[in-house]
C-alpha cells in the first residue's frame, strides 16, 4: 500500500465526516428524495458518501507513478480501507450513541436523530457500520478502476471529438452559414436578445419578477464595484454604506415619515445618486492613500460605522432607526403610477443597460487604461503621469454612485428600508460575484450575479450552505481560477504571466512580488 | 543663457489632502478636548467608583484585544497579509473551550473539587489553543500557501472566503444560537473580589483578573519565544527577507506554519478567556473583537509585537471610556472603534510604535 493513498483515503474520510457534521448528507439525502419521489433520504446520503470515497479513488490513482492493474487494485483498496475505517466507525459510534439517547443534537445541531437513522439506515449500529465498509471498499476500488478505464479508452478525447464534429457540422449547416454572412447578422441577434428581455416582464408572473428583479440590482450592484475592484484593483469591503446611503436617500425623500418631504421619485433618484457618489468621494480623499488591504479594512469598518448609526437609536428622529422607512414613493409616469414589480423590472433592464453601456466605455477610454495601470502598479503608473488619486477617486465616485443608483431603485421598489437590508453579507455578496464572475468582465458580473443571486433563489433548500459555498468558492476560485468564470482578456493574461516566465529563474526575475 | 530661466515654472500642486486631514484632525482634537472638559468639570455625571469601573472593564477587554492582535501582527509581520479569517479562528477556539467544559460537566468533574477546577480550566485552555492551532495550521496550508507568490489582491480575498467558511461552517455545526459557557463554579461571572471606592463598591470579578494573568503570561511567553529561541530568529530573519532566509537554510514554509501555528495558538487561548469573561458564544462572536484586534494591531503599529499589547489595551480603554468621554450612547462603542481605526490610518499609518517592516515594503 502506499503512503500517497493512505493519505487520499485520509482526507477523503475526513472531508465525509466533515460534510456530515455540517449536514450535508442529510441535505443530499432530502434532495435526492425530493427530485426522485424516493420513500426515503438513505439513498442520497450513501450515494454521496460514495461518490466522495469513489472521486478519492480515482484521485490516488492518479497520483500513483505505476499504472498497472494491480496498482489500481492496490490504491483502491487502500483508499477505500482507510475511508471506511473511519466513516464504519463513525456511524457506529453514532448509531450507538443514539441508540442510548444521548442528545447529540445540543452540540452538533445537524447530527439530529433522522439524520443518524439516514446513515445507520435504521439498523443497528453494527450492521450499518460493517455495510458502510463494505460500501466504501467497493467504491474505492470502482474509482481506481474508473481512472484506470478512462486511462485506457481515452473517453475524454473521443467525447471531445464527438462535440468538435457536431459543432463543425452546425457551422456547415447551409441556413446557419448564410445566416452568418448575412448584412444584419449581429444586429438581428441583438434584436432577439432585446425582444427577449422587453417581453420577459410580460410572461414571467410577480414571484419572478421580484426575483429577478433582485438579481438585477445585484448586477448594477456588481457593475458598480467592478469599476472599483475589477478595474482599479482598490478592495472595498464597505460597498454596502453606499448602497444604503442611495436606499436612505430615495426613502427620505419620497416618504411621508419621518420628514414629510414627498418628492417625486424622479428628482430623488438622481439626488441619491449624486449623495452616494459624494460619501465616495468624501471617504475616499484621505483613505485612497492606503496601501490595499488597509483600504479593504477602513472601507469594512465605513460600511459597518453606516450600518450601526442607522440601526442605532441615535438617529431615529432622522431616518427611523431600527424600525426603517416605511411608504417610500415609487415612480409616476404621466399620471401613471408605475409602483410594481412588473414596471420595475423594466427599469432595473434599462439600469442595468445603461450602467453596462457606461462601464464598457469607460474602460476602453483613457480613463479606463488608467485604471488599469493603476491596478497593475501604483508607482509605475504615477511615474508615467497619471495622477493617481484623481483617477482612484474618480473610480471610488462612479462605484459609489451607482451602489446610490441601485439602493435608490431598491427601496422604491420595496416601498421599504431598514437598517437590517444593508448587513456586510450584502458587500460579501457583490464581492463576490464580481469576483467569481470575472474581475473587470462586464458579462462576468451578470453571468456571477445570475449565479450567485439567481441559483439560491431557485434552490430554497441550500439557502443554510450559501454562505458556507462562497467562502469556500471564494477560497477556491483564487486558487484554481483567480480571473473568474468569464474573464476579461487582459486580466487572464496578466494572472497567468508567470508560465510564460517560467522559463527564467526565479531569483533572477528582480522586484517580482513575492 | 540660464536654463532655469527659459524652462516655465513649475506648476504648484496644492496638497488638498493634506489640508482635509490637518481639518479632520484639528476638528477631532478639540471636539475631545471640549468634550473631557465639559465631563469632567461641568458635568460630573460619573464618579470615580464608575470611571474605575470603566478602566477595569477596558483593560481586560484590551488584554484580550492584545492578544488577538499578535496574532495579526505575527502573520503581517511575515506575510504582509490581513489573515482576515484570524477573528474566526478566535471563535472556533472557544467552541472547543465551551465543548471541553461541558463535557467535563456532563461527567460532574468540572466541581468536584477545587483541584478540578482548575484542571478543567486548564484543559479547556488547552484543547480550545490546540483546535485553534490546529484550524489556522490548515489554513495557511490550504487557502494560503497556495497563493504566496499571486498579486496582493488574491491571498486577501482568499482570507475573506476563509473567513466566511468558518464562520457559516461554525452556524451550521453548532447551531445559530447562542450558547452560555459553563464557568466552574468557583469562578463565575458574577463573583469577584469587592472594591471600596468612595463608599461604593466595585466588583472586579475573577474571570477578568485570569484574563488579565493569563493574556500577560501569553505576550511575556511570546516576546521570549521570538527573541530568545531559533524558531523566534528564524521568524525574525524570514520576515525580514524570504530569499536571503532561504540561502541561509531556513526552512521558509515551515517558519511561516510555525508563525500560524503560534497565532492559531494565542487566538484559542483569547477564545477561551473571552468565553470564560462574555459568557455568551455563537458564530458571529469572531467577527467584532477580530475587527477591533486588527485596529488594535494597526494602532500600535503592525508587525511590531509590543505595539500590539499596546494599541490593544488602549483601544480597550478607549472603547470603555470614550463613550462616556463623548457623551455618545454606549451602542455606539464599535463606531468609536472603527473611527479610531479610520483615524489611526489616516494620520499615523505607521502606529504608536511604528511599523516593523522588512526592506521590501520600507
Amino acid at each position: 500500500m502506499k503512503r500517497t493513498s493512505l493519505e487520499s483515503g485520509l482526507l477523503i474520510g475526513c472531508l465525509s465526516l466533515f460534510f456530515i457534521v455540517l449536514g450535508v448528507t442529510s441535505l443530499t439525502g432530502s434532495l435526492v428524495q425530493d427530485w426522485f419521489k424516493l420513500s426515503s433520504p438513505i439513498l442520497g446520503g450513501w450515494l454521496l458518501l460514495f461518490l466522495m470515497t469513489f472521486w478519492g479513488g480515482t484521485l490516488a490513482f492518479k497520483k500513483s507513478p505505476s499504472k498497472s492493474w494491480s496498482e489500481t487494485l492496490r490504491t483502491g483498496l487502500s483508499v477505500g480501507l482507510v475511508a471506511g475505517i473511519m466513516l464504519a466507525l463513525t456511524i457506529w459510534g453514532l448509531g450507538t450513541l443514539n441508540a442510548q439517547a444521548v442528545p447529540i443534537r445540543e452540540w452538533l445541531v445537524q447530527l439530529t436523530p433522522a439524520a443518524i437513522a439516514m446513515l445507520t439506515m435504521g439498523r443497528a449500529p453494527v450492521v450499518a457500520a460493517l455495510l458502510m465498509f463494505v460500501v466504501m471498499l467497493l467504491a474505492g476500488i470502482g474509482g481506481a478502476a474508473w481512472a484506470y478505464a478512462a486511462l485506457h479508452y481515452q473517453w475524454r478525447s473521443v467525447l471531445n471529438t464527438r462535440w468538435l464534429s457536431a459543432r463543425e457540422s452546425v457551422i456547415n449547416m447551409s441556413l446557419v452559414q448564410k445566416y452568418q454572412q448575412h448584412q444584419y447578422s449581429k444586429q438581428i441577434a441583438y434584436g432577439v436578445g432585446a425582444l427577449v428581455l422587453l417581453t420577459a416582464p410580460l410572461y414571467l408572473g410577480r414571484y419572478w419578477n421580484y426575483t429577478l428583479g433582485t438579481v438585477g440590482l445585484y448586477v448594477i450592484l456588481g457593475l458598480g464595484l467592478n469599476v472599483v475592484v475589477g478595474m482599479a484593483g482598490l478592495l472595498d469591503l464597505g460597498y454596502v454604506a453606499f448602497f444604503a446611503i442611495g436606499s436612505y436617500t430615495m426613502a427620505l425623500l419620497t416618504a411621508p415619515q419621518p420628514h414629510d418631504i414627498v418628492m417625486s421619485f424622479w428628482l430623488a433618484l438622481p439626488i441619491g445618486v449624486l449623495l452616494a457618489a459624494c460619501a465616495g468621494v468624501l471617504l475616499g480623499i484621505p483613505v485612497l492613500r492606503m496601501r490595499g488591504d488597509y483600504l479593504a479594512i477602513v472601507t469594512l469598518g465605513f460600511g459597518e460605522i453606516i450600518r450601526i448609526l442607522s440601526k442605532s437609536d441615535v438617529l431615529t428622529d432622522f431616518s427611523g432607526g431600527p424600525r426603517g422607512v416605511r411608504a417610500v414613493g415609487g415612480p409616476m409616469l404621466f399620471g401613471l403610477n408605475l409602483n410594481n414589480e412588473f414596471y420595475f423590472m423594466y427599469f432595473i433592464i434599462l439600469g442595468i443597460i445603461i450602467v453596462a453601456y457606461a462601464t464598457h466605455q469607460l474602460q476602453r477610454s483613457r480613463v479606463g487604461r488608467a485604471w488599469m495601470a493603476i491596478r497593475e502598479d501604483e508607482d509605475v503608473a504615477e511615474a508615467m503621469g497619471i495622477n493617481t488619486l484623481k483617477y482612484k477617486l474618480l473610480a471610488f465616485a462612479m462605484g459609489s454612485g451607482f451602489a446610490g443608483f441601485s439602493g435608490a431603485l431598491f427601496a422604491s421598489r420595496n416601498k421599504f428600508t431598514g437598517p437590517e437590508d444593508f448587513t456586510l453579507l450584502v458587500s460579501i455578496n457583490v464581492l463576490s460575484l464580481v469576483i467569481i464572475g470575472g474581475m473587470g468582465s462586464i458579462p462576468g458580473v451578470i453571468v456571477g450575479a445570475l449565479v450567485l443571486k439567481g441559483l439560491p433563489e431557485m434552490l430554497r433548500q441550500l439557502d443554510d450552505y450559501r454562505m458556507l459555498a462562497f467562502g469556500g468558492l471564494l477560497v477556491i476560485m483564487m486558487i484554481l481560477r483567480p480571473e473568474g468564470l468569464i474573464p476579461s482578456s487582459r486580466r487572464k493574461m496578466e494572472l497567468h504571466d508567470d508560465e510564460s516566465e517560467a522559463l527564467v529563474p526565479d531569483v533572477l526575475v528582480e522586484g517580482g512580488e513575492v | 543663457m540660464d536654463r532655469s530661466e527659459a524652462q516655465s515654472r513649475p506648476k504648484r500642486y496644492i496638497d488638498f489632502g493634506r489640508w482635509i486631514r490637518l481639518g479632520i484632525g484639528v476638528i477631532v482634537v478639540g471636539f475631545l478636548l471640549f468634550r473631557l472638559w465639559n465631563v469632567l468639570w461641568i458635568e460630573r455625571a460619573y464618579g470615580l467608583d464608575t470611571w474605575t469601573r470603566f478602566a477595569v472593564s477596558g483593560i481586560i477587554l484590551g488584554s484580550v484585544y492584545a492578544v488577538v492582535a499578535l496574532g495579526y501582527t505575527l502573520v503581517y509581520g511575515i506575510l504582509f497579509m490581513i489573515n482576515f479569517a484570524h477573528g474566526d479562528v478566535m471563535m472556533l477556539g472557544a467552541f472547543a473551550g465551551y465543548f471541553t467544559l461541558e463535557a467535563l460537566k456532563s461527567i460532574g468533574f468540572l466541581n468536584r473539587s477545587v483541584g478540578t477546577s482548575v484542571l478543567s480550566v486548564i484543559i479547556a485552555f488547552s484543547v480550545g489553543m490546540l483546535f485553534s492551532m490546529l484550524i489556522a495550521v490548515l489554513l495557511e496550508r490550504i487557502a494560503y500557501r497556495p497563493l504566496r507568490t499571486a498579486p496582493r489582491l488574491v491571498p486577501l480575498i482568499s482570507a475573506i472566503g476563509s473567513s466566511l467558511f468558518l464562520q457559516n461552517m461554525a452556524q451550521l455545526a453548532f447551531g445559530a444560537e447562542r450558547h452560555t459557557y459553563a464557568n466552574p463554579d468557583m469562578i463565575q461571572r458574577n463573583s469577584g473580589w469587592m472594591v471600596m471606592i468612595q463608599g461604593k463598591e466595585v466588583l472586579i470579578t475573577y474571570t477578568g483578573v485570569l484574563t488579565l494573568v493569563i493574556s500577560f503570561l501569553l505576550m511575556v511567553g511570546l516576546f521570549l519565544l521570538v527573541q530568545k529561541t531559533k524558531m523566534g530568529k528564524a521568524m525574525r530573519a524570514v520576515a525580514q527577507d524570504k530569499e536571503t532566509a532561504a540561502l541561509m537554510g531556513i526552512d521558509v514554509d515551515q517558519v511561516i506554519s510555525n508563525t500560524f501555528a503560534i497565532s492559531g495558538l494565542l487566538a484559542g487561548a483569547a477564545g477561551v478567556m473571552w468565553g470564560l469573561h462574555m459568557g455568551i458564544l455563537y458564530h458571529y462572536v469572531g467577527f467584532i473583537p477580530g475587527m477591533k484586534a486588527f485596529t488594535a494591531a494597526v494602532l500600535g503599529g503592525i508587525g511590531n509585537i509590543p505595539g500590539a499589547m499596546l494599541g490593544g489595551l488602549t483601544l480597550g480603554i478607549l472603547e470603555a471610556v470614550g463613550p462616556a468621554i463623548l457623551g455618545i450612547p454606549f451602542q455606539l462603542k464599535d463606531v468609536l472603534a472603527f473611527s479610531i481605526l479610520v483615524l489611526v490610518l489616516i494620520f499615523r499609518p505607521t502606529g504608536i510604535l511604528g511599523e516593523v517592516l522588512s526592506k521590501e515594503r520600507a
